[in-house]
C-alpha cells in the first residue's frame, strides 16, 4: 500500500516538474530583434488618393476632352495641320492613362473601363469591314460595338496608319468616314473617362447616387472594400508591382523575344504611332508618382517612400534610385538614332539596351516584392 | 512555490476552456495551407497571387497562363495576330478576365434611374445556359447520353448573346449581335426581421429579343422561346484555390453525402455525376466523374471547366473541345459562307484555335492561384461569429476543412502538381449539391442535378470579394449585393439555418457576418 502511494506521488511530481521546467525554459528564450515600426498613414493615403490618383484621372478626362475637340476640328476642317494636332492630342491623353496603370484598381476595372479604353490587339478585320459597309457612325452606335473596335488603339490606327513603314499618315490617306469614326470613338472615349472620374469623386456606382465615391473608401477604411489602412497600402504597393511586371515581362520582353530571330512586332503595343517607349516610360513614371507622392516637378508630398522610410531609410532611397534607373534605361533604348521600339527590337545594338531595361525593371520588381511589400507585416498600426 | 504556480495555471486553463468552447477553425489563418497567399490578402490582388510554394518552372508556367487568361481574342482572320483570332462567331465575352475580374467575380449590372432594363453587352459577366426540359436523369449511362442536357435546336446549351461583326445574316442591321439579345431587369422584395430591420432583395429577370432563327415579327416562333426551354443565368466565379479543390479525395466528399438524410438533420447532400470529356477522349469505357466545379458541380476538373469555357464562352476551339459550339447550326453555316469559310475552328493543318500548350498553361494557371489568408482573426466579433457559424449549422453544408490527397493523383488526365498535395485546407464547402429552395431555383436540370439544387459555394476568400471588385455580387446570378442578402436567399435544406440566423439578435447576426467576411 505504501509503495503504491509513493509511485503515484512520484508520477504526479514528475509531471509537475516537467511542466514547470517547460515554462522556465520559455522564460529564458533570447529576445527577438525588433523589426516593427510605426507610421501614421492617413496623410500619405489622403495625398495619394486626391493628388495622384484622382488628379491623374482628372488629367485623363481633360486630355480626352482636348482630344475629342481635336477630332471634331479634323472632321470639320480636314487638313494635315489638324491631323497632326489630333495625333499629338492622342499622345497627350495617352500620358495620364499610362501613368494611371500604376493604380489600376477600383472603378477602372469594376466598370469595365479598362477594356473599353485600352483593348489590345485591335480587331482590324471588323474595323475595315465596318468602314466598308456603313455610310456614317455615331457615338451611340459605336458604344454598342465590341471593345476591340473602340478605344486608344482603334483611334491610333485611324490616326497614324498601320505603323509598318512609318507613323506619318497624311490627310490624303484619311477618308471622311475614317475621321467620322475617329470622332465618334473619341466621344465614346470621353464618356468613359468622365465615368471613371465620377466614380472616384461622386459615386462609385454611376447608377446608384447613394453609393460612396470610391476615394472615400480609401480615405475612411473599415468598409466592405478596405477593412483597414493596411489594405489600402497593400493595394498601392501591389499596383506598382503589377505594372512594373507588365512592362518588363510583357510589354517589352514579349516582342523582344529570346533572341533577334524570335522577335514579334505584332506584340508591340502602340505600334501604329510608334509611341511604345513613351508609354513604357510613363508606366514607370506612374510608379514614381505613387512612390514619391507627387507628379514629376511638383513640390514634395507624402508617398509610399515615406512609409518605406519609416521602416528602412536605406531601402526607401534605394528603391527611389532604382525607379529612376528603370526610367533612364527605358529612355535609353531609342539610342542616338532615336529608334522606335518596334524597330529597336530588330537592331543588335538596341537589343543590348533593351535587355538593360528589362534587367533594371526586374531589379526594381524584386525590390518591391521582397523588400517593400514584406514591410507590411512589420507595420504596427 | 513551483507547485502552487503550476496548479494555478492549470486551473485557469480549465476555466477558460469551460467558458468558451471554440470551433476548430476559429483561429485558422492559412485557409489554403502552404498554398495560401501572404502580402496580398488585404487588397484587390488577393485572388491573383501564385501559390508561394511553386517551383521556379511552375511559376513560369503559371505566369504564362496568366498572360493567356488576360488575352483578348479577335475576329478571324487577324493576319497580324493569327494566334489570337477565332473569336466567336458568337460568344459571351472576348477574354477570361471579363467574367472573372481580377480572378474574382464579375460586376453586377445595375440599372440607371428611370431605366427598366439593360442590354447585356461587353460589361456583362453573366450569361444564360439553356436546354430542353426532359425531366430527371439520375443514372448516367450510354443509353441516356450520360445525362447530358439536350440543347435547343439551332442554338445548343448556352445562349451566346454577343457576336463578331458579321455573325448574323442580318449583320448590317444588327452588327455585333449574337444568337439573340438578352435584356436584364430586376424584381424587388423585402425581408423583415423580428426586430424590425428590413433588407431589400433583388432578383434578375431576363428577356430575349431578336433571336436569329426568326424574323422580328415572328419572334415567338423562335426555338429558344418555346415553353419547354429552361434557362439558367450563370455568373463568373472566383478562380483561386481550384487546384486544391481538385485534390480533395472523392472518398472524402462522398463520405459527407447523405442522400437519404440518414442523420435526420434536414440536409441531404448529393454528388453530381457528370460526363467527363477527358475520360471520353482517353476512351474510358465509363466517361463519368464526380462533378466538382460550376454552380451545379457540372464539370469534373479544372481542365474541363476552363477549356469548355474557352470554347463555349469565347468560341475558341482547343484540343479538348475542337469543334465550335455552334457547329452545324444555320447561323454558323451562313456565317462561314458569308465570310469565306475562314473561321471553321481549325486551320488547314487541323490545328485548333488554342494550342495544346496554351490550353495546358491556362489550366495550370487556374489550378495554382493561391488562396488568400484570413484577416481580423482576433477580432472579438469575428471570434463570436465563428461559434455562431456552427451553432446555426452553416457547417451542415459549408464543411470547414479537408486534407488534400497525397501520392499519385491525376486531375483532368494529368499528374497533379506536388504543391497541392497533403494540404490542410479550409474551403468551407462540402462540394455537394443541396436543394436551396424555390427562391433560388432555376428549374433546369444539369446532368443529375435538379432545378432546385446548387453546389455549396466555397467561402474562402469571400471577405475580399468587394476589395477585388467593388461591384461584384453573390449567388449564381449576382443577385445578392452582400453576404447578408445571400444568407436571406438560402431556402430548402438551408431554411433552418437561415431561420436560426434571422432569429439571432442584431449584434449576433453582425458577428456571424463578420466571421464570414474574415474568410
Amino acid at each position: 500500500m505504501i509503495f503504491k502511494k509513493s509511485l503515484l506521488a512520484a508520477a504526479i511530481s514528475a509531471l509537475v516538474l516537467t511542466a514547470c521546467g517547460g515554462s522556465s525554459s520559455d522564460a529564458e528564450t533570447p529576445t527577438v530583434v525588433e523589426t516593427n515600426f510605426s507610421f501614421e498613414a492617413t496623410e500619405m493615403i489622403t495625398n495619394l488618393t486626391n493628388d495622384v490618383i484622382v488628379a491623374g484621372y482628372q488629367n485623363l478626362n481633360d486630355g480626352a476632352a482636348d482630344f475629342l475637340l481635336a477630332t471634331q476640328n479634323l472632321v470639320n476642317t480636314p487638313t494635315d495641320k489638324n491631323l497632326a494636332l489630333a495625333q499629338q492630342a492622342w499622345k497627350d491623353v495617352r500620358v495620364p492613362w499610362e501613368q494611371g496603370e500604376s493604380h489600376i484598381f477600383g472603378p477602372v476595372d469594376a466598370l469595365s473601363i479598362d477594356p473599353h479604353l485600352d483593348t489590345w490587339p485591335l480587331n482590324t478585320s471588323d474595323l475595315e469591314a465596318l468602314l466598308a459597309s456603313q455610310a456614317s457612325f455615331s457615338a451611340d452606335e459605336l458604344k454598342t460595338f465590341n471593345d476591340d473596335v473602340q478605344g486608344f488603339h482603334t483611334m491610333e490606327f485611324l490616326l497614324f496608319g498601320d505603323g509598318v513603314e512609318d507613323n506619318e499618315k497624311s490627310i490624303d490617306e484619311m477618308t471622311t468616314l475614317e475621321s467620322e469614326y475617329l470622332s465618334a470613338a473619341a466621344e465614346v472615349f470621353k464618356t468613359y473617362t468622365q465615368s471613371l472620374l465620377d466614380a472616384w469623386i461622386v459615386a462609385n456606382d454611376p447608377n446608384d447616387a447613394n453609393s460612396p465615391a470610391y476615394k472615400d473608401l480609401l480615405l475612411t477604411t473599415n468598409n466592405d472594400i478596405y477593412a483597414s489602412q493596411l489594405g489600402v497600402v497593400e493595394e498601392l504597393i501591389n499596383g506598382m508591382i503589377g505594372i512594373i511586371d507588365e512592362v518588363g515581362n510583357g510589354k517589352i520582353a514579349e516582342p523582344f523575344g529570346s533572341n533577334i530571330d524570335n522577335i514579334d512586332t505584332s506584340k508591340v503595343e502602340s505600334q501604329y504611332s510608334w509611341n511604345s517607349l513613351a508609354d513604357f516610360t510613363d508606366n514607370i513614371r506612374g510608379v514614381q508618382n505613387v512612390y514619391r507622392g507627387e507628379f514629376s516637378g511638383q513640390a514634395d508630398k507624402a508617398g509610399i517612400i515615406d512609409f518605406v522610410n519609416a521602416a528602412d531609410a536605406d531601402l526607401a532611397t534605394r528603391v527611389d534610385t532604382e525607379i529612376m534607373d528603370a526610367i533612364a534605361a527605358i529612355e535609353a533604348i531609342a539610342g542616338e538614332s532615336d529608334l522606335p521600339f518596334r524597330q529597336a527590337i530588330n537592331d543588335a545594338d538596341a537589343r543590348v539596351r533593351i535587355q538593360a531595361a528589362i534587367d533594371a525593371l526586374s531589379t526594381l520588381q524584386t525590390s518591391f516584392e521582397n523588400d517593400v511589400l514584406t514591410k507590411l507585416q512589420d507595420w504596427q498600426q | 512555490m513551483i507547485m502552487f504556480g503550476c496548479n494555478s495555471s492549470s486551473s485557469d486553463d480549465t476555466t477558460k476552456e469551460a467558458e468558451q468552447p471554440q470551433a476548430a477553425y476559429t483561429f485558422v489563418s492559412l485557409l489554403g495551407g502552404d498554398a495560401t497567399a501572404i502580402d496580398a490578402s488585404d487588397s484587390g490582388h488577393g485572388f491573383s497571387t501564385p501559390m508561394p510554394n511553386l517551383t521556379s518552372e511552375e511559376l513560369d508556367k503559371h505566369l504564362t497562363g496568366d498572360t493567356h487568361f488576360e488575352t483578348a481574342f479577335t475576329t478571324a482572320p487577324n493576319n497580324e495576330h493569327p494566334d489570337l483570332d477565332g473569336l466567336g462567331p458568337v460568344f459571351n465575352n472576348q477574354d477570361c478576365n471579363s467574367c472573372h475580374q481580377r480572378d474574382g467575380r464579375p460586376s453586377t449590372i445595375t440599372l440607371a434611374a428611370g431605366e427598366s432594363r439593360v442590354l447585356l453587352g461587353s460589361n456583362a459577366g453573366i450569361f444564360l445556359r439553356m436546354s430542353i426540359d426532359d425531366g430527371e436523369c439520375l443514372a448516367p449511362s450510354v443509353e441516356n447520353n450520360y445525362c447530358k442536357n439536350v440543347g435547343v435546336d439551332g442554338f445548343g446549351t448556352q445562349l451566346f448573346h454577343r457576336g463578331v461583326l458579321k455573325a448574323r445574316d442580318d449583320w448590317q442591321e444588327n452588327p455585333f449581335i449574337g444568337q439573340a439579345n438578352v435584356y436584364l431587369s430586376y424584381e424587388y422584395s423585402t425581408v423583415t426581421y423580428a426586430d424590425g430591420d428590413t433588407v431589400t432583395l433583388k432578383k434578375p429577370v431576363f428577356s430575349i429579343e431578336k433571336p436569329y432563327d426568326v424574323d422580328v415579327e415572328n419572334s415567338l416562333n423562335s426555338a429558344i422561346l418555346q415553353a419547354n426551354v429552361r434557362y439558367s443565368p450563370r455568373n463568373g466565379m472566383p478562380i483561386f484555390g481550384l487546384g486544391l479543390l481538385e485534390l480533395i479525395s472523392e472518398a472524402d466528399i462522398l463520405a459527407l453525402a447523405d442522400e437519404n438524410d440518414s442523420n435526420n438533420d434536414g440536409i441531404t447532400g448529393r454528388p453530381n455525376w457528370v460526363f467527363d470529356p477527358v475520360k471520353a477522349k482517353n476512351n474510358d469505357p465509363i466517361p463519368v466523374s464526380l462533378g466538382r466545379f460550376g454552380w451545379k458541380a457540372s464539370t469534373p476538373s479544372v481542365r474541363v471547366q476552363s477549356l469548355e469555357a474557352l470554347r463555349g464562352d469565347m468560341g475558341i476551339t482547343n484540343p479538348l473541345f475542337p469543334e465550335e459550339s455552334v457547329l452545324n447550326t444555320p447561323l454558323h453555316d451562313s456565317y462561314l459562307a458569308r465570310t469565306g469559310f475562314v473561321d471553321t475552328g481549325t486551320d488547314e493543318q487541323g490545328n485548333t484555335e488554342a494550342t495544346q500548350q496554351f490550353s495546358d498553361e491556362v489550366v495550370f494557371y487556374a489550378e495554382t492561384l493561391a488562396v488568400p489568408a484570413r484577416r481580423n482573426i482576433n477580432d472579438e466579433s469575428v471570434i463570436a461569429g465563428a461559434q455562431l457559424f456552427t451553432q446555426v449549422n452553416c457547417t451542415g453544408c459549408h464543411q470547414p476543412d479537408f486534407i488534400t490527397s497525397t501520392g499519385k493523383f491525376f486531375v483532368g488526365g494529368l499528374a497533379a502538381p506536388e504543391v497541392l498535395k497533403g494540404q490542410h485546407i479550409y474551403p468551407f464547402t462540402d462540394m455537394l449539391l443541396h436543394d436551396l429552395g424555390e427562391g433560388l431555383a432555376d428549374n433546369r436540370r444539369d446532368f443529375t442535378a435538379n432545378g432546385q439544387e446548387w453546389k455549396t459555394r466555397p467561402l474562402w476568400g469571400i471577405g475580399l470579394t468587394k476589395t477585388v471588385n467593388p461591384a461584384a455580387g453573390f449567388l449564381h446570378d449576382g443577385r445578392a449585393g452582400d453576404v447578408e442578402e445571400a444568407i436571406l436567399w438560402h431556402g430548402g435544406e438551408a431554411e433552418q439555418s437561415k431561420n436560426a440566423y434571422m432569429a439571432l439578435a442584431e449584434a449576433d447576426r453582425q458577428s456571424l457576418i463578420d466571421f464570414v467576411m474574415s474568410l
